[in-house]
């Protein structure tokens, strides 16, 4: 076997080699004559037809799978020989014409994992958010958990901002009723922005069995196009008016937030819990991604274009899937790779890197750390030993906390590298409320 | 004798364990002939089409099988089968006849 190694570009290798046909001859006679003992043809019993005969039906089947399986394993053992590393799959060539009848020769053109080097952390300046969990922040979070508890009472009263109305009304454009601008029975709450400003302010200061007609002027960026830049006229029956109530914090409030014996002490102390523990976790995640992106930053790097090609199919799949589980059609929708690419790319570097930077400062995850991280996890369901039994069945379920680990562990060395920059950041912004 | 006859003569050559025996050992060749062929034909055919000289043709009447489809009995065709004899020294090559 000979072979030839050329590289065609920074990534791109091609390996040319070349097999003796002997060899390959040699093979495909011994795999007929295999095949000849137990071969049925019309007009012999099996594995009694000649050789010639098995060879005239089967050889050219028998030699291209000698051909095909010589390929591949010689690929391997050249490559293995060379001492290459293989990024993708190799794409195979068929042999150019050559007048070389004892060799049969192919050719192979693939990518190598790049070299990576990780450029020097210790000028990258990294964000990591803080953000303190005092008491304001537990009243706050048991404020949005009581608005999401509110309750109506009906009153016999005029509307106000806050309250929530039942209306019907019908609506006009020029005395003709236009489409969607009438309902029964409609429910909203003022004051929230769910309708247009004009008709809220119409709504405000009616009583339960009053009727008004009020005029809207819809505005020009209005999503019906039908209606927009247009002033309608729409007549309004109140049927009910009810004023919101928030629940009192009070053992009711406490069990329906699943503490059991409604003791409103137990409840805080649940709650703060929940609170920092998710901070912990954004933070967390924020600061991971800092890290990345510092680690993206300092590190330069040529990507496989066979990896990222295959990082492309795999998030086109995802989001296939996505969509079909929301219930879309997705056969006759466009996916145009590029939507996907740098994604993908970032993706692909980042692992690269990943593994380069655990291969050289030794961070490979320890078994007590994945144990750690399974107990976690298993903290929050009811039965953690059944849990983290399920983990350690299959080496399969055990990659996701250990690729976990292995990011934290990362995360740990690259913070210890870097110049690490303390930024707070206002609980609101963290948790994503509006409120 | 007329050609367009003789090139309809000859069928088809038969391949099973009896005729390979049979080139190996006599030198024979089998075929599938049409019924109504005469020996002296056959053997023309097989001169003109394989370019060989014939030392002798043999020939059976095969009676088609009767075959049953549920009820309805049915019967396949009678054939004819011919066994030719080449003079000692001649090479038959059915791929090289069917190449050229």
């Amino acid at each position: 076997m000979q072979v030839q190694l050329e590289t065609l570009s920074n990534l791109e290798r091609r390996i040319t080699i070349a097999l003796p046909m002997t060899e390959i001859d040699a093979k495909v006679t011994e795999r007929l004559k295999r095949a000849a003992r137990s071969a049925k043809i019309q007009g012999f019993r099996p594995g009694k037809a000649p050789f010639k005969i098995v060879e005239a039906n089967y050889g050219p089947q028998i030699r291209e799978e000698v051909i095909g399986e010589q390929v591949q394993q010689s690929f391997y053992v050249a490559v293995a020989q060379e001492k290459q590393r293989i990024a993708g799959y190799p794409r195979f060539e068929a042999a150019q014409e050559s007048a070389d009848l004892e060799n049969f020769k192919f050719s192979a053109v693939f990518e190598v994992f790049p070299e990576v080097v990780v450029g020097d952390l210790t000028s990258a300046e990294i964000e990591k958010p803080v953000t303190p969990v005092g008491d304001a922040q537990i009243e706050q979070t048991i404020e949005i958990l009581r608005k999401q508890r509110t309750r109506f009472n009906y009153v016999d009263r005029a509307a106000a901002e806050g309250d929530r109305v039942i209306i019907d009304f019908k609506g006009s454009i020029d005395g003709v009723l236009f489409a969607g601008g009438s309902a029964e029975n409609h429910a909203f709450v003022l004051g929230q922005g769910q309708m247009l400003a004009d008709f809220e302010a119409g709504v405000t200061g009616l009583k339960e069995g009053e009727t008004k007609s009020i005029e809207v002027a819809f505005p020009e960026d209005y999503h019906g196009k039908d209606v927009a830049g247009k002033t309608a006229v729409f007549e309004i029956t109140v049927k009910n008016v009810s004023e919101a109530q928030l629940p009192a914090i009070d053992a009711d409030f406490a069990k329906a937030l699943g503490v059991a014996d409604g003791d409103v002490e137990k409840m805080r102390a649940e709650i703060s819990k929940n609170v920092a523990r998710e901070v912990k976790r954004r933070l967390a995640s924020r600061t991971k991604e800092n890290v990345m992106q510092a680690l993206l930053d300092a590190t330069k790097i040529d990507l496989p274009k066979s990896l990222v090609e295959l990082e492309v199919g795999r998030l086109m799949d995802q989001a296939r899937q996505d969509l079909q589980q929301r219930g879309m059609n997705i056969k006759d929708m466009p996916f145009p790779a590029e939507l996907f690419t740098a994604q993908a790319e970032r993706r692909v570097a980042l692992g690269l890197i990943l593994s380069a930077v655990v291969e050289a400062n030794k961070l490979e995850a320890k078994p007590e750390q994945v144990n750690a991280m399974i107990a976690e996890f298993a903290d929050s369901y009811e039965h953690p030993e059944e849990v983290a039994k399920w983990y350690a069945e299959s080496a399969e379920r055990m990659e996701g906390p250990t690729s976990m680990v292995l990011e934290d562990n990362v995360v740990e060395f690259v913070l210890s590298q870097a110049k690490v920059v303390e930024k707070e950041v206002a609980f609101d912004a963290l948790m994503g409320n509006n409120a | 004798m007329n050609q367009e006859r003789l090139m309809q003569v000859i069928l088809a050559p038969i391949v099973s364990e009896k005729s390979t025996l049979i080139a190996e050992k006599n030198q024979q060749v089998a075929f599938r002939v049409v019924t109504d062929a005469n020996k002296t034909e056959i053997k023309a055919a097989v001169e003109l089409l394989f370019n060989v000289k014939v030392a002798a043709v043999a020939t059976i009447n095969a009676k088609g099988k009767t075959k049953r489809f549920g009820r309805t009995s049915g019967r396949r065709k009678d054939w004819k089968k011919a066994y030719v004899s080449l003079v000692p020294g001649q090479e038959f090559d059915l791929t090289a006849a069917s190449a050229e």
